[in-house]
């Protein structure tokens, strides 16, 4: 990767707000934190696979959805950041909304990185295909499919905007940024035998 | 972090090989021959749970999964060759024999 420019992706913004110090391991250090080996980011790789080959021309009408397209790999030249998108919704007003496939269960809310997972993919799509994005949804495999529904506030895309120029420029000079701190984390941090 | 309990009835050593695996890479401890106990987070539960449920044959095999307070395990007896409390409750790091 160019060091200079770097281009991200979604997934670096949400280990990002899981711990800064992600980055940092991931770009500067270069050591990767092979999720791969997780059971659950497995399981949840197979799920993807089959939403875009099972019932191909179920479109979800209830939500005002006119068309969709599966499994778009975007970018942004603007922000500097990419990512795949497992679905993009095409509405009855002209509008767009990403679906993005959880293989979770709902607990009554929202996580703040789904959250920005979600404003990030409508920044892609406002760049990319031109169309305004003021909603998204989320679908989670293990509560029966249950689709939530969350509006996109400019307040919120902001603040992910910032933390985007946060990360490059953790990637572009280096710094060691400081850990999230909390307990519950780090017991559960594949960096947590190697960070001070 | 929770102490979880995990007892199974598995009919295929196969399987059963499998599910010993899953615990033990989990961090649990064997404290029977088919039960496993110890100290994890959420996310190792969950995942544990979802990967026994993809292996096991729901028409034959059983298994447990029970999580535990410590206030509740401190009240435990243990009669005869009872397994070392304090080492599966993660309290003792580092155990030298």
């Amino acid at each position: 990767m160019d060091d200079k420019n770097p281009i991200i992706n979604i997934s670096d913004v949400l280990e990002y707000e899981f711990c800064p110090r992600f980055i940092y391991f991931i770009y500067c250090l270069d050591i990767p934190q092979h999720e791969e080996l997780r059971f659950k980011v497995l399981e949840g790789r197979e799920i993807h696979k089959k939403v875009t080959q099972v019932n191909r021309n179920y479109i979800r009408k209830k939500i005002g959805a006119q068309s969709r397209e599966f499994d778009v790999f975007l970018a942004s030249q603007k922000y500097h950041f990419k990512g795949i998108l497992d679905e993009i919704l095409f509405l009855n007003d002209g509008k767009a909304a990403p679906l993005e496939y959880k293989f979770a269960e709902y607990k009554d809310n929202l996580f703040r990185t789904t959250k920005s997972q979600l404003i990030l993919q409508s920044i892609l799509i406002e760049e990319n295909y031109g169309k305004k994005v003021d909603r998204s949804f989320v679908c989670y495999v293990r509560s029966n499919h249950k689709l939530v529904e969350m509006d996109i506030r400019q307040s919120d895309v902001d603040k992910v905007k910032a933390e985007i120029s946060d990360i490059l420029n953790i990637i572009r000079t280096g710094f060691y940024p400081k850990t999230k701190k909390n307990i519950n984390k780090c017991t559960d941090c594949c960096y947590r035998n190697i960070c001070t | 972090m929770t102490l979880v309990w995990v007892i199974y009835d598995i009919v295929k050593n196969k399987t059963r090989s499998k599910v010993v695996k899953i615990c033990k890479d989990a961090g649990l401890y064997r404290v029977q021959k088919s039960v496993f106990l110890g100290d994890i987070n959420s996310n190792s539960r969950d995942s544990v749970i979802l990967e026994i449920e993809s292996i096991i044959d729901p028409e034959a095999d059983s298994v447990y999964i029970f999580p535990m307070d410590k206030a509740t395990f401190e009240g435990i007896t243990l009669l005869g060759q009872a397994f070392d409390k304090k080492y599966v409750s993660d309290e003792i790091i580092t155990r030298f024999f």
